[in-house]
């Protein structure tokens, strides 16, 4: 044993000798620029590793009808141009939002508005890990009759495993803000926390069919407000039509850094 | 006249509209379109109808699945316009080559549509001057006659000129009951069945097979809504002339009839029965956690394999003599992958996915619309390097099915138990069904898992008319230690109902489970009797049971029930089914398919799954897992 490893030693040495005589025939100047190179791909690998944890992703989700896709093209265009039908596919795209283009440059956003209609639920899962921020978007007008499906939808969204293991900020953007009858944010707030707590005990033992609620909200015994999520939760309106979207142009520079 | 064109792309944005059509179309057509019909995988079909109050309106498509564009025209149900289709594929062709990913406004379009229109109405009118016969000039009468949805004297008005040629076509629409009801009610007789001649002949095949046996919720639902106007506008009905009116007898064995008295059940709960029973009475209560409660793990280590195997077993199904030549070019395509995909490309691979569906026990005639709505989604899309088409339309397939199978709506029974619960009301649940089924056991199964999460349940008893069926539901509320309403045999089902539901809101149960007779889709008295249970007591859920191991029949029972629901109801909004409990799950091994022509055929989600004959034995549907298994 010992013999081998001796030979294994020498043999070792050998090479070690071999190729430090190559190096030293080497011109010194190809030596330093070789050196400089490795140096360089090693920090700029280091670099982009680093950068990755902070992606450009902000989802644009929310029922049927709330306005996601009005909102998309506001936030890309400034304009509606010719009207929305629900779409049936997801909207994706990385722009400059259409607010700032005159501020010269700015890194752009990655926007997807994500289909709000049931059976095309599965796709927000797609987008959800690669999200810096989600913005929720409700029917300010015609609230309280899609109040218990909306706050089903941001039940679970709220228990994704995804958001709430990486934090994802949730914005909760009422929108159709223009018209008079809408409601304002803080009532769409106190309702859809009742009506979360509502499902709170009834999901409390029994999942869903495929997907699972992998995590419970708020703390038991309380009823069930915002703050209690571990993830950050804010209100803002917003009106697609006319073009009212600062707040959640504010909300996407806030978590996707120009 | 066309109402409106539009175009747009499948993420909403609506691209081109046509400016000189600018009526304001009533209600919202294009979204109940999608909704409804795109969305739902009939995009195969070849028209779509809509109504709404003041307008009745029928929608014609067509994909660009390359580009994701979706063309839409709309126009008067009461005009057949014949260049729509023309129109449609024109339309596709021209904006295909204007198309612009960054473009969104299309304005120099108006020019090149206004050009098309007038050509796709030349050659429709050329078509109709060199096919007096086929074809009739509706588009002259219908100024004269045609007022809006009432077009049955419209209709009868119509169709003038041509006469008694028609006649022959008139009768190869006998699957059309507006044929028949006209010949029955009319005094234009050959002029109405030229219409209907037309009706056939104009929309093509496909409408045939769209309106024949496969029966169309909404369709059905819009006419409902109509009922008071004018229900005779859709023509979907079984072509049958009138109504069956069977009366059952009872059965007698032998000439004579019975002497003595043999049935002794009597509705007094005889307390020496009760003593005995209690002995050997288990409470259900130990048997354990209900499987609804648990999660499904799927494994997906054998998914990769089995699809290399699919590819292979698809591929050996294409034509024997181009398979050389096939296999070269399909290659070497798949490397490029540029390659538009043709219909004909499609077939083969679509041939081989509906017979592995119909082996899987999908019924005939969903699998055929399935595939024809991902052929429909696929066409002219450019194939991805390194694909072949047997996996894109694999792919395709499995969205489809996903989509179809995952519910349009939460089936969260607990938070609408909760909620009747707020409101002091009982939740109803009514259980209907053909014999057989199992409805009796999964009511049993029902109310042992909503006990486990600390909800009041009580059962009523109103299948009066199987024997023992009664003391079959007294046997499980004893196990189960619920209280049970019953009325004996021999009563009517809808008064006992009432009843029970009267008594559950006096003694504070939350949720009432109505188990019925068990009846065929076709018996229209006992039809009528559960049309009635279910109008007179409204109840939160109407759950259809129906058991797995049924093939093509499923779609026959769902469609009848349906529409039997609809029609016989007597008030504005009937009640359809809401939900699906499939039975016998453990039964059949991999042939999962009864579940899908369910849900496709009616629209209502599978909310329950029973996999087994004991209380526990209650799951819910796993979407992944059973696209997984149709498809393998």
């Amino acid at each position: 044993m010992q013999q081998e490893l001796e030979q294994w030693k020498e043999q070792v040495f050998h090479l070690w000798n071999v190729a430090i005589d190559y190096l030293r025939q080497v011109p010194l100047n190809q030596l330093h620029a070789f050196t400089i190179v490795l140096i360089t791909t090693l920090l700029l690998y280091i670099l982009r590793a680093w950068k990755r944890t902070k992606s450009n992703t902000i989802v644009l989700t929310g029922l049927s009808g709330s306005g996601k896709t009005v909102l998309f093209y506001q936030l890309r265009d400034g304009s509606t141009h010719q009207g929305t039908v629900t779409s049936m596919e997801p909207n994706e795209d990385t722009f400059i939002l259409n607010g700032e283009k005159t501020k010269g440059k700015i890194k752009p956003v990655r926007i997807v508005d994500v289909p709000g209609h049931s059976r095309l639920r599965p796709k927000l899962d797609e987008y959800l890990p690669q999200a810096a921020g989600v913005v929720f978007v409700v029917d300010a007008l015609d609230f309280l009759p899609n109040c218990r499906a909306a706050s089903e939808y941001l039940y679970d969204l709220l228990t994704k495993g995804s958001v709430v293991r990486k934090k994802i900020p949730l914005l909760i953007l009422c929108n159709k803000t223009d018209k008079v009858t809408a409601h304002t944010k803080e009532f769409i707030r106190r309702q859809l926390e009742k009506e979360i707590d509502k499902l709170r005990s009834s999901r409390s033992a029994v999942s869903e069919a495929d997907v699972t609620n992998e995590f419970s909200l708020g703390v038991s015994g309380e009823p069930f407000s915002f703050t209690q999520c571990s993830n950050k939760v804010t209100t803002a309106d917003a009106s697609g039509l006319t073009g009212e979207i600062s707040q959640l142009e504010e909300f996407i520079r806030e978590y996707v850094k120009p | 006249m066309l109402e409106q064109l539009l175009i747009f792309t499948r993420g909403g944005l609506i691209l081109w509209s046509c400016k000189e059509l600018s009526n304001a179309l009533k209600g919202s057509p294009i979204d109940t379109l999608i909704r409804s019909c795109l969305l739902e995988e009939r995009s195969g079909a070849a028209s779509y109808n809509y109504d709404a109050p003041g307008a009745a309106y029928s929608l014609k498509w067509t994909f660009h699945n390359d580009l994701g564009l979706v063309f839409v025209a709309v126009y008067q149900r009461i005009l057949h316009l014949l260049y729509v289709d023309d129109l449609l594929a024109a339309v596709k062709r021209e904006f295909s080559q204007v198309y612009d990913p960054t473009r969104t406004v299309y304005r120099d379009f108006d020019e090149i549509f206004k050009q098309l229109k007038i050509e796709a109405e030349a050659r429709a009118e050329d078509l109709k001057k060199s096919n007096p016969v086929v074809v009739n000039g509706q588009r002259k009468q219908i100024g004269s006659k045609g007022d809006g949805s009432e077009g049955k004297k419209g209709r009868a008005g119509g169709g003038g000129g041509a006469g008694l040629k028609n006649d022959g076509d008139g009768k190869k629409g006998d699957n059309k009951s507006e044929n028949n009801r006209f010949v029955a009610n009319n005094n234009n007789g050959s002029n109405l069945k030229s219409n209907g001649g037309n009706n056939v002949s104009v929309n093509g095949k496909e409408n045939d097979s769209v309106n024949n046996g496969a029966f169309d919720v909404n369709r059905l639902q819009k006419k409902v809504r109509n009922k008071g106007g004018n229900g005779k506008k859709t023509d979907n009905v079984v072509s049958k002339a009138e109504p069956k009116k069977v009366i059952k007898k009872n059965r007698v064995w032998d000439e004579k009839p019975p002497e003595t008295k043999l049935d002794f059940t009597d509705h007094v709960d005889v307390d020496g029965d009760a003593d005995k029973d209690r002995k050997v009475d288990f409470f259900a209560k130990e048997q354990g956690e209900s499987m609804m409660d648990k999660d499904e793990i799927l494994s997906s280590d054998s998914e990769d394999e089995e699809e290399d195997d699919d590819d292979d077993d698809s591929g050996k199904n294409s034509k024997p003599d181009a398979k050389k030549k096939g296999w070269f070019s399909s290659m070497f395509q798949s490397i490029a992958g540029k390659a538009n995909l043709e219909k004909s490309d499609l077939e083969p691979a679509l041939k081989a996915l509906k017979d592995r569906l119909m082996t899987k026990n999908v019924a005939e005639e969903i699998a055929e619309k399935l595939c024809e709505s991902v052929a429909a989604s696929l066409e002219g899309k450019k194939l991805a390097s390194f694909t072949r088409i047997s996996s894109t339309v694999q792919t395709a397939m499995e969205e489809a099915l996903v989509r179809i199978l995952t519910p349009r709506r939460s089936i969260d029974i607990l938070r609408d138990v909760h909620a009747a619960k707020e409101q002091r009301k009982p939740y109803v649940v009514v259980f209907v069904g053909v014999n057989g089924v199992g409805k009796s056991t999964n009511l049993a199964k029902v109310a042992y898992w909503l006990l486990e999460h600390d909800v009041k349940v009580m059962m009523a008893a109103c299948d009066t008319f199987r024997s023992g069926a009664v003391e079959q539901l007294r046997t499980h509320a004893r196990r189960l230690e619920i209280p049970i309403f019953e009325k004996g045999y021999e009563k009517d089902p809808a008064v006992v109902a009432k009843e029970a539901i009267q008594e559950a809101s006096r003694n504070g149960s939350d949720v009432v489970l109505v188990d019925t007779a068990g009846r065929m889709q076709d018996n229209e008295p006992l039809m009528r009797a559960l049309s009635k249970l279910i109008y007179l007591n409204n109840p939160d859920l109407v759950l259809f049971v129906g058991e797995a191991l049924v093939g093509n029949d499923a779609v026959d029972q769902l469609s009848k029930f349906n529409q039997k629901l609809a029609d016989l109801s007597t008030s504005p909004t009937p009640r359809l089914i809401d939900g699906i409990l499939l039975t016998k799950f453990d039964t059949i091994d991999d042939k999962v398919g009864a579940a899908l022509s369910m849900v496709y055929i009616s629209g209502a989600p599978v909310m329950f799954v029973g996999c087994g004959q004991s209380y526990t034995d209650l799951k819910k549907l796993n979407v992944k897992s059973i696209v997984k298994t149709l498809l393998k």
